[in-house]
C-alpha cells in the first residue's frame, strides 16, 4: 500500500541520508526561493545539481515518474494556461486562441521551476525518516512559545505516515465502485458523494484505530526524540548551498 | 503456586450509545499461564482484554495487575500487560520495522543505547532481525503479526495479550504465530488469547473462557469444557467431535 505515494521515507547511506535534518529543511527553503526567479541558465545548473543527488541517493526515477503522473499532468495544464494567456508575438493563431512565444517561454520556466521545487520535496522526504522531521520541527519551533511545538511535530509526522494509507483506501472504494460498474452514472456529483462518504468514514475508522494502538503503546508527547547533531559534513553542505543560491541569483 | 497477575472484580462497561460491553465479569489469570477466551463475534472478548491496559476503562468494578489497580497507574498497565491488536497494519506505526518496535520505548522516556538494545532483543525474538530497515507495510502478514508481537516485546510486558491473532493468516503464517506465541509462554510470559478458533490453540491452553452477550459463561480447564463450547457460538474442535484426541497444530 505504501507504493503509492512517491513521497516517503527510503532507507540509504548517500551524502542526503546522512545530513543532519535541520541543514536539510534549510537547504529545502533555500533553494526553492531561489528558484522562484532563476533564470534559465540558473535552473539548469540546479537541474544538474538534483540529478547528481537522485543518482546519488538511488532514487527509483522510473518509479517514482509513473507515481507522479497525476502531478505530470497539472503541469501540463499550467503549461497550456501560460501559453495561451500570456500576450507577446504570436507563433500560432485558431480563431481567437493564439499561442505565443513569450507564452511558451514563460509556460516553461513556471513548469520548470515546479519539477525543481518537488523535486526537492521528494529528495528532502526520501532521505529523511518521519521522526526526524518531527524531532527538526519541534527544535524549529523553539523560539515560538505560543506554539505547542511538539503537538505540531506529531500532527505533521502522523500525516505523512497516513498519506499512503489514505490512498490506499481511496484505491479500494473506487475499484470497488468500478467493480459495481459506477461508470454507468454520468453525474459527477452523485459520483463524488458516493466515493468520498465511505472513504472518509474509512479514514476516520484508521485513525481511531491508530489512536487505540498508540495509546497501548504508552504513547506520550515528552518521548525519546532522534538525537538532532550536526558535524563538519552539514556545515560545509551549506556553505556550498549559499554559493548555489547566490549563483543562481546572480546569473 | 502461581499468583494472580490479573484479577478481575464484577466488571461491566457499557458504550456511549447506551449497548452494554460486559456485564459483571469476574475473572483471575495467574501468572505464567496460557488462558483462551473464546466466544462468537459481539461476546465481548475484545472489550474485555481493552480493560486489562486500560484502553477502556470500567463503569463498574476493577481490573488489578499484580494487585495494583489499572486505572491507578495507566502507564505501568500499558506496560505489564502488552497487546497485539487483530489488525496488524493499524498497530504499525513506524516508517521502517526498527523505528516500529522502537515506538514503545521512545514513549517510556529510554535512553537511546537502550531502546536501541531491547529493538534488537524484541527483533531477534520474532526473527525479523535481518529486515530491521525494511518497510513494515512490505511485509508479508505473518511477518507484520511478528512486528507487532516485536513492538509489544520491546516494553517488557509480563502479560501479551493476542486479539483475534489468526484472522487473515494462512497455514505457515498461522504455525509460524502459534510457534511464537509458545516460545513467549515458555519464556515465562502469561498469554491471553481471544479467539473464536479454538482448534488452533486450544491443545497449548491451560485455562479456557468462554464469553457470551458480555458475561463469562464457562471458565476452566480445556479439556472439560470443549465439549459444550458449540452451545456458545464456538465451533467444537474436528477430532473432539468424534472424542479422538485434539492435537496441535504445531504436528
Amino acid at each position: 500500500m505504501a507504493e503509492l505515494t512517491a513521497f516517503r521515507f527510503r532507507t540509504g547511506a548517500s551524502l542526503l541520508h546522512k545530513l543532519d535534518v535541520r541543514f536539510k529543511l534549510g537547504f529545502l527553503v533555500l533553494i526553492s526561493l531561489a528558484g522562484l526567479k532563476a533564470a534559465p541558465l540558473a535552473l539548469c545548473v540546479i537541474t544538474f545539481v538534483l540529478i547528481a543527488v537522485i543518482i546519488d541517493t538511488r532514487l527509483p526515477i522510473k518509479v517514482i515518474l509513473k507515481e507522479l503522473r497525476y502531478f505530470l499532468i497539472l503541469l501540463l495544464f499550467v503549461f497550456i494556461a501560460r501559453i495561451l494567456t500570456t500576450p507577446g508575438s504570436t507563433l500560432i493563431q485558431i480563431m481567437a486562441v493564439s499561442v505565443t512565444r513569450e507564452g511558451i517561454y514563460d509556460g516553461s520556466l513556471v513548469c520548470w521551476r515546479l519539477v525543481i521545487i518537488i523535486t526537492l520535496g521528494l529528495l528532502f522526504v526520501s532521505t529523511t525518516r518521519t521522526s526526524e522531521i518531527k524531532a527538526a520541527v519541534e527544535w524549529l519551533l523553539i523560539p515560538f512559545p505560543f506554539f505547542q511545538g511538539k503537538r505540531v511535530a506529531t500532527m505533521m509526522s502522523l500525516v505523512m505516515r497516513f498519506m499512503p494509507l489514505i490512498l490506499d483506501q481511496a484505491k479500494e472504494t473506487a475499484d470497488a465502485q468500478r467493480a459495481r460498474c459506477v461508470e454507468n452514472r454520468k453525474n459527477p456529483l452523485y459520483r463524488l458523494r458516493k466515493f468520498a462518504i465511505p472513504v472518509i468514514r474509512r479514514i476516520f475508522e484508521s485513525a481511531d484505530k491508530l489512536a487505540v494502538a498508540m495509546e497501548a503503546r504508552c504513547y506520550s508527547e515528552n518521548r525519546t526524540d532522534p538525537w538532532l547533531s550536526s558535524g563538519l559534513k552539514d556545515w560545509v553542505a551549506l556553505f556550498v548551498v549559499i554559493c548555489l543560491c547566490a549563483m543562481i541569483i546572480l546569473i | 503456586m502461581h499468583m494472580n497477575i490479573i484479577e478481575i472484580e464484577n466488571l461491566s462497561h457499557r458504550f456511549p450509545d447506551g449497548t452494554l460491553g460486559i456485564d459483571g465479569i469476574n475473572l483471575t489469570i495467574q501468572e505464567g499461564t496460557f488462558v483462551v477466551i473464546s466466544g462468537q463475534n459481539g461476546s465481548g472478548k475484545t472489550t474485555l482484554l481493552r480493560h486489562l491496559n486500560g484502553l477502556l476503562l470500567p463503569d463498574r468494578g476493577t481490573v488489578r495487575l499484580s494487585g495494583v489497580s489499572v486505572s491507578k497507574d495507566l502507564v505501568k498497565a500499558r506496560q505489564i500487560v502488552g497487546m497485539v491488536f487483530q489488525d496488524s497494519d493499524s498497530q504499525i506505526i513506524g516508517e521502517t520495522v526498527y523505528d516500529d518496535v522502537a515506538f514503545g520505548p521512545e514513549n517510556l522516556c529510554l535512553d537511546r543505547s537502550e531502546i536501541k538494545r531491547r529493538v534488537y532483543d524484541a527483533l531477534k525474538a520474532v526473527g525479523l532481525t535481518g529486515l530491521a530497515e525494511q518497510r513494515p507495510h512490505l511485509l508479508s502478514g505473518g511477518e507484520k503479526r511478528r512486528l507487532a508481537i516485536a513492538g509489544v516485546l520491546s516494553m517488557k510486558p509480563r502479560v501479551i495479550v493476542f486479539d483475534e491473532p489468526f484472522s487473515n493468516l494462512d497455514y505457515p503464517g498461522i504455525r509460524q504465530l502459534l510457534e511464537q506465541v509458545l516460545s513467549l509462554h515458555k519464556a515465562g510470559r502469561t498469554i491471553v488469547v481471544a479467539t473464536h478458533e479454538l482448534e488452533k490453540v486450544i491443545t497449548h491452553a491451560d485455562h479456557l473462557v468462554i464469553m457470551k452477550d458480555g458475561t463469562v459463561v464457562r471458565d476452566g480447564l480445556p479439556d472439560e469444557m470443549v465439549k459444550g463450547v458449540e452451545a456458545f457460538g464456538v465451533r467444537e474442535p474436528y477430532n473432539s467431535r468424534p472424542g479422538m484426541e485434539i492435537r496441535s497444530w504445531l504436528n
